[in-house]
């Protein structure tokens, strides 16, 4: 325990660079996003009903008041999560292969350690899972601020204000990545979990058998995925809506279980007889 | 523990972040207003029996899909936007006491109310299994299940819908039972001439021989001709129960079509009721009732329940079905600010020897009637308003739109 | 004692090992000898659980390859096994982190006996500077078996001189050391034991010191005898 907590210290540690800077893109581009719109908007107001001499009540009804929704869809608000997004899909790989790959083979000394190998899945993984959650939990942080800046620059009565929770549930997608309550919070990490843990059961068995690796890792991927949603395809193909959905939910979630059972179990088993350096 | 200050700032961060965040939507969620049935006359006890069903939305927000709700004596319930709320569904108490009463039987069916059938001997459920071709041959199945309660005999198997030519659609309206026979009476869309033609159809299938043994269009129309605009609607008591007679109202209204809107000039009903047994169809004359006026509101048994509203009045007038004339009407002294002067904006519903009123809809500044009414007797058991139950509580403006009476056994 | 025994091992369908077996006592330093691609490196990732072996044994002291026979080697490869951005003090306390066993003591004292520089990063170390911390962070870990890959290859003369001192020192008493060379030289008259590899198998196993004694010849020449 203490040394898998170490080896999350250092492995949080080595990506804390990274880290910073996508907080730093996510931070910067969305403040520039919330000003930019922000002012386009006071410019259609500017434009029209000082200079066209529209009047208020004329201008609302056919613009509408700006919400933080207009901002949250734009480019400003949705390119920095696509970029952590693609920033964490590139380190679940080079999480492994950079200890490989390279002059200094740090490797060595990562399977060396006195301590379960095991643990070196558990550290990467718990540090993946960091990234993620520290991205989320940031932009949750983020997102009132942003409001606050916004609310500091447009007049009340051509501001629409909303809350958090309305923004997620005006905008149902963004909820995959913040979830509106607690329990799907745990469900949509978990399930990311398991499928962090499957891609490095794969990447392991790529390093343990090389070119045929990669096939067996793909397979087991296509495998796992397909033994932890077996539930679904047979309510929707198989049982034709047999199970209630209570029931499907908690099957997944034993099928979650058990293929995130079975790919540590093996995981274990490569890096302790299979790996190659 | 220099080294360690990154992840220890990471993971108090995300703890304070994210915990904060489902802590505040937690308190923010249980903020549905707080609705409570005050007694204005009569017994509080009738109420006891009554969930009133409906679906919650504010104005500001724009959440477009409203909270479901469930109002009786004891206040009001909100589906909570919780997971597990979400997944068990919220369904409507029809449907939750026939999924608690028979879960076997109720697997991997669909979960619409007027898809089933119950008496005190049987339980029938019917879908219909559509295979939409892009070709032109688009292939209808009945599935039909039905549930025998002595033996927990279940007897189910799949029916070709016979061909019509030009069926595009079919859509499940109502299941019967009458004897040994199992009716499915259904809106088939079909395709004639190039033009959608609408009809209500009845198909007789016999449930111990499970062979179809009879159908028949009762009523077609052509639901868009010029300037004239037809419906039909099944006009239903509760979804499952029984009747013999299948009461549909057919609306044709002649339009002005200007360029901006469309309006009605002019709106005729009529009565059409089919009688199972005898296979009778005939379209019902009430004598000295205007139908444009007196709104179809319930079916129960051979009796038909019209609805209108006078001043201040609820005005219920029920005919039965082959009578000469009218039967003698209830009124209901009406209390709510609502504007209720529109026969739409009471719905009601009969069961045994009790009718209930309820108002359509409640909004943040006027309250909900409830009524309760003998219909032997006409005497008024029950009145109630449906009110805040905290208004010193602030709430945003909403609007909360009730669609189903259910009255438990 | 490391026992290896009847090892066998490929890399697709290429044999590189072809069941090879011998052992490596307390107190004695194997040399193990062969050509460039012979399997000398195989064999010590082998013995640390780096590269699986299709057949055969490996046992440390009579028991095999789990987590407590490990925790009893040192394997100091032939590059250096921290992070480039590392500085030496940073490896070291990586190691004094992660090591119950490991000895600061005797790790100050090779860092002097190296001269090396603890706020060096180990992206700026010289060959041999970087080999010799290596040696350091192996030595420093107070267990019984000692396996080196090429601690001389590619490295300047006069580091060579430093690392061979190492072997004659306290630093190694009592240990059990396997070495892999191929290229004997510098220390032929360290090593008590040489095992000669060739075409995947063991082609000879002697004791440098016997066939001083008794033969007269160097381990030089023996190797020249069996290549010939």
């Amino acid at each position: 325990m203490k040394n898998y907590l170490k080896l999350v210290n250092f492995e949080f540690n080595r990506i804390a660079k990274l880290f910073a800077v996508l907080l730093g893109i996510t931070f910067v581009m969305q403040m520039i996003g919330v000003i930019v719109k922000s002012r386009q908007y006071l410019n259609i107001i500017n434009e029209n009903v000082f200079e066209a001499m529209m009047s208020k009540a004329q201008f609302l009804e056919q613009v509408g008041q700006l919400s933080f929704i207009d901002i949250a869809r734009s480019i400003w608000f949705i390119a920095p999560i696509a970029i952590c997004a693609a920033g964490i899909g590139f380190y679940i790989f080079l999480i492994w292969y950079r200890d490989w790959i390279g002059k200094n083979t740090f490797a060595y000394r990562l399977l060396m350690l006195p301590t379960s190998r095991l643990n070196i899945f558990y550290a990467k993984i718990t540090t993946i899972l960091m990234m993620i959650i520290g991205l989320v939990a940031f932009q949750l942080f983020l997102i009132p601020i942003e409001m606050s800046v916004m609310k500091a620059m447009v007049p009340d009565e051509f501001r629409h204000d909303l809350t958090v929770n309305d923004l997620l549930a005006s905008w149902p997608e963004l909820s995959i990545i913040i979830g509106s309550s607690i329990g799907e919070f745990f469900l949509y990490y978990g399930s990311g979990f398991l499928v962090v843990s499957i891609l490095f059961t794969s990447i392991i068995l790529e390093r343990s058998f090389g070119w045929k690796g990669i096939m067996a890792g793909v397979s087991y991927s296509v495998l796992a995925i397909a033994v932890w949603l077996l539930p679904l395809f047979l309510q929707e193909f198989v049982l034709h809506g047999f199970f209630y959905p209570i029931e499907l939910l908690i099957l997944e979630i034993i099928m979650g279980l058990i293929v995130l059972t079975a790919s540590i179990w093996f995981s274990r088993f490569l890096l302790m007889k299979k790996i190659t350096i | 523990m220099k080294k360690y200050w990154k992840s220890i700032a990471v993971v108090t961060g995300i703890i304070l972040s994210i915990g904060t965040f489902y802590v505040n939507s937690a308190i923010s969620a249980e903020n549905y207003p707080e609705l409570t049935v005050q007694t204005v006359n009569g017994n509080a006890q009738e109420m006891e029996s009554l969930i009133i069903e409906g679906a919650y939305r504010t104005l500001s927000s724009m959440n477009y899909l409203g909270t479901d709700l469930k109002i009786t004596a004891q206040g009001s319930s909100y589906n909570s936007p919780s997971l597990l709320d979400r997944v068990t569904g919220y369904y409507p108490t029809v449907i939750k006491e026939l999924k608690e009463a028979n879960r076997s039987f109720m697997r991997g069916k669909n979960l619409a109310a007027n898809q089933y059938f119950e008496d005190n001997q049987f339980l029938a459920y019917a879908n219909i299994d559509q295979k939409i071709s892009s070709f032109g041959s688009n292939k209808f199945n009945f599935e039909i299940a039905v549930l025998n309660k002595a033996d927990d005999e279940v007897n189910s198997f799949t029916l070709k819908v016979p061909a019509e030519e030009g069926l595009d659609h079919v859509f499940l309206e109502d299941v019967q039972m009458l004897e040994d026979k199992i009716y499915l009476i259904t809106r088939n869309m079909l395709i004639k001439n190039d033009d959608y033609n609408d009809e209500k159809h009845v198909y007789e299938i016999d449930r111990v021989s499970k062979k179809l043994t009879n159908h028949e269009a009762l009523v077609e129309i052509t639901p868009f001709k010029a300037n004239l605009h037809t419906h039909i609607q099944l006009v239903e008591g509760s979804p499952t129960a029984a009747t013999e007679q299948i009461i549909m109202v057919k609306t044709e209204d002649t339009v002005m079509e200007d360029t901006e809107s469309t309006r009605v000039t002019d709106s005729k009903k009529e009565i059409v009721a089919y009688n199972l047994a005898t296979k009778e169809i005939e379209t019902i004359n009430v004598p000295n009732l205007n139908f444009e006026e007196n709104q179809l509101s319930f079916v129960k048994d051979s009796t038909i329940y019209f609805t209108r509203v006078e001043g201040q009045e609820l005005v219920i007038t029920p005919y039965r079905l082959g009578a000469s004339q009218v039967e003698k009407d209830f009124k209901i002294q009406l209390h709510s600010t609502t504007e209720n002067d529109h026969p739409e904006s009471l719905m009601i519903s009969v069961k045994e020897d009790r009718l209930y009123a309820v108002s359509r809809q409640i909004d943040s500044n006027s309250n909900g009637e409830v009524a309760v009414v003998d219909i032997q007797t006409g005497k008024l058991l029950f009145q109630g308003q449906i009110t805040l139950g905290n208004s010193s509580e602030k709430h945003e403006d909403f609007e909360i739109y009730m669609h189903e009476i259910y009255v438990k056994q | 004692m490391i026992e290896v025994i009847e090892v066998e091992k490929s890399y697709g369908r290429k044999k590189i090992l072809k069941g090879i077996s011998f052992t490596a006592k307390k107190g004695e330093i194997t040399c193990l000898i062969g050509m460039n691609g012979v399997g000398k490196t195989t064999v010590l990732n082998a013995i640390m659980a780096l590269t699986p072996i299709n057949k055969g044994k490996i046992l440390i002291d009579g028991s095999p390859l789990d987590k407590t026979a490990l925790e009893k080697i040192t394997f100091i490869p032939d590059t250096i096994t921290m992070l480039p951005k590392m500085t030496i003090a940073e490896a070291m306390e990586f190691m004094n982190d992660f090591y119950t066993y490991w000895n600061q003591e005797r790790a100050n004292e090779l860092l002097g006996f190296f001269r090396l520089n603890r706020k060096d990063r180990i992206s700026s170390l010289s060959k041999g500077n970087a080999a010799k911390v290596n040696l350091l962070l192996g030595l420093a870990l107070d267990v019984d078996y000692v396996l080196m890959d090429e601690p001389f290859s590619g490295i300047d003369m006069f580091s060579r001189e430093e690392i061979t001192n190492v072997f004659t020192s306290h630093l190694i008493e009592n240990r059990a050391v396997i070495i892999t060379t191929h290229e004997v030289g510098d220390i032929e008259h360290l090593i008590d034991k040489v095992v000669l590899l060739d075409d995947g198998l063991v082609t000879k196993e002697f004791s440098a010191e016997e066939a001083r004694e008794n033969e007269g010849k160097s381990v030089i020449d023996v190797m020249r005898e069996v290549y010939q």
